[in-house]
């Protein structure tokens, strides 16, 4: 035999030469199997990077260094409007899930069978008026909270060096967040929906070039209807859910990357 | 060695890698490259051209260059965390996360949202309304009244009123998208650039006042009055905030920050 019953990669012998608990030797051959599969090790190095990342310690913040929290302490409230615009964010997230169970995208019938849920979500639903009205609330309030979060990164000059591009990011944030505003302002189909959706056509319509395509695309056409309000319903609950939850992961993750801008 | 285009000879201690195959952490691992073309990762490192190479020694530079500005920083490193994450960081958010999902209940239970009349296309209601955020763009809609137009053209307009209206959206949000690149340095507070934050009170207040022509027809104001006050008024706050600022600099926070930047001076 060329092969030698103990070389250095039978791990069975070198876990029965040593002497170790049960404990031990579950946890030792369980790694042991788990590592001839998947290869654990390569993927250790990772793991205590990440651990040694996590745990770093912080440096002494700017304004702690120079002493400087008696003259800036007003500023700090401000700097929470951006994690209230998520919080309420995550609330109309929810609440919004569960409206979409009760909720038809569909102008059919009279008065439309989209209005017709939002009445019997309101009126025969339990708790279904409540839901309407804090999914409502909780965009109103995260809009309010993003536009004085921008007005804080402003002024504070927040967006300055490292920062710019996550800048352009809140701008195509908060931008997204008003068409995501927009498009459920559409969706109850009652008169204000109607007028609003009208003068978004219009506002297409006007642009030259690609005025027309984009109106067939965002409304399904140049008057409303049907078409429209499927179109909104599946941008407001697929399409701008995904797009806008995935950049603000990004916003935050580069915040976190990059650190808070500290009052100076 | 498998690979053309290494040039092994400017390596003065590579004659041990000279053996034909050879796995990429040493002989140790027993692993093997797929054929004889395929270069180690050792050589890919050691290329002397290509996007690799160039990105291995980028990252070598910035290596470098973190750690002498770490040995020749004075930067006080502390030892230990002011707040410990758990419990202390994690309870006071958790309160005010809580706190503030308890403010929106409760204003949803208090104030419960309008629900108007059903969709009628055959009658325009007398007041068109978007939702208040978006008053700012539908007030840009609104600016038919300065839409200049042309004496070549008999006074005709050179674009449509819409046409205008949106381009003035564009404008809007293209301006606030290259503040970062105008506006450089290290400077942080209003009081140091008076400029700055007085174009920031001016965007502010032009923001709430483009909105008042948005709803234009709930406003007593006769319209030409309006649109005026609408740039006027930004204006104003603009300069009031300029020369506040200005005073401020003169004051005790500007000999604060010149103190400031006397130790640590901006790049």
């Amino acid at each position: 035999m060329s092969l030698k019953e103990r070389d250095e990669f039978d791990h069975n012998a070198w876990l029965k030469q040593k002497d170790l608990t049960p404990i031990e030797t579950v946890f030792l051959t369980t790694l042991v199997y788990l590592d001839r599969r998947f290869r654990i090790v390569d993927y250790l190095e990772l793991l205590e990077d990440a651990y040694y990342k996590v745990n770093l310690q912080m440096p002494k913040s700017h304004t702690e260094q120079y002493n400087l929290d008696n003259k800036f302490w007003y500023w700090y409230p401000l700097y929470s409007l951006g994690f209230f615009s998520l919080l309420a964010y995550i609330v109309a997230a929810v609440t919004g899930a569960l409206l979409g169970f009760y909720y038809s995208p569909s102008t059919a019938g009279d008065p439309t069978a989209a209005y017709a849920s939002m009445e019997a979500i309101m009126r025969d639903l339990q708790f279904g008026f409540m839901l309407r009205s804090i999914h409502r609330w909780a965009a109103q309030i995260m809009l309010a909270a993003v536009f004085l979060h921008m007005l804080r990164v402003y002024f504070t000059g927040s967006y300055k060096e490292p920062r710019e591009l996550n800048w352009l990011l809140g701008i195509i944030l908060i931008s997204l967040s008003m068409v995501f505003g927009y498009t459920g302002y559409l969706l109850p189909w009652n008169q204000l929906a109607f007028w609003a959706g009208q003068i978004g056509v219009e506002m297409a319509l006007a642009t030259p070039i690609v005025g027309e395509w984009a109106a067939q695309l965002l409304f399904g056409g140049f008057t409303l209807g049907e078409a429209t309000i499927v179109r909104m319903y599946i941008l407001h609950v697929f399409i701008l859910p995904f797009v806008v939850t995935a950049l603000i992961a990004l916003h935050i993750g580069i915040v976190w990357v990059q650190g808070i801008a500290e009052p100076h | 060695m498998s690979d053309n285009t290494h040039t092994t000879e400017t390596e003065p201690d590579d004659s041990e890698h000279e053996s034909d195959l050879r796995s990429d952490g040493g002989k140790e691992t027993g692993i093997v490259a797929p054929d004889d073309e395929t270069p180690t990762w050792s050589e890919r490192k050691e290329r002397k051209v290509g996007l690799s190479r160039l990105t291995y020694e980028y990252f070598e530079r910035a290596r470098r260059e973190d750690q002498d500005l770490r040995t020749e920083s004075d930067y006080v490193e502390r030892d230990v965390l002011g707040f410990p994450t758990w419990p202390h960081e994690i309870i006071r958010n958790s309160a005010i996360s809580l706190f503030f999902v308890g403010m929106l209940i409760l204003i949803a239970a208090a104030l419960p949202p309008h629900f108007g009349a059903p969709a009628n296309p055959s009658q325009t209601p007398e007041i068109i309304l978007p939702d208040w955020y978006l008053y700012w763009s539908f007030g840009l809609l609104h600016l038919d009244p300065i839409n200049p137009g042309l004496a070549v053209l008999d006074g005709d307009k050179l674009m449509s009123d819409e046409l205008y209206g949106v381009l003035a959206n564009v404008v809007v949000v293209g301006a606030i998208a290259v503040v970062p690149f105008l506006n450089k340095g290290s400077a942080r507070r209003p009081v140091e650039e008076p400029f700055w934050a007085s174009i920031g009170v001016g965007g502010a207040v032009f923001s709430l006042t483009i909105s008042a022509l948005a709803i234009q027809n709930l406003i007593p104001i006769p319209l030409d009055l309006l649109v005026n006050m609408v740039f006027v008024l930004p204006l104003v706050s603009g300069v009031i905030a300029y020369a506040i600022l200005k005073t401020m600099r003169e004051g005790y926070m500007y000999g604060l920050n010149r103190r400031y930047y006397m130790l640590r001076p901006p790049k």
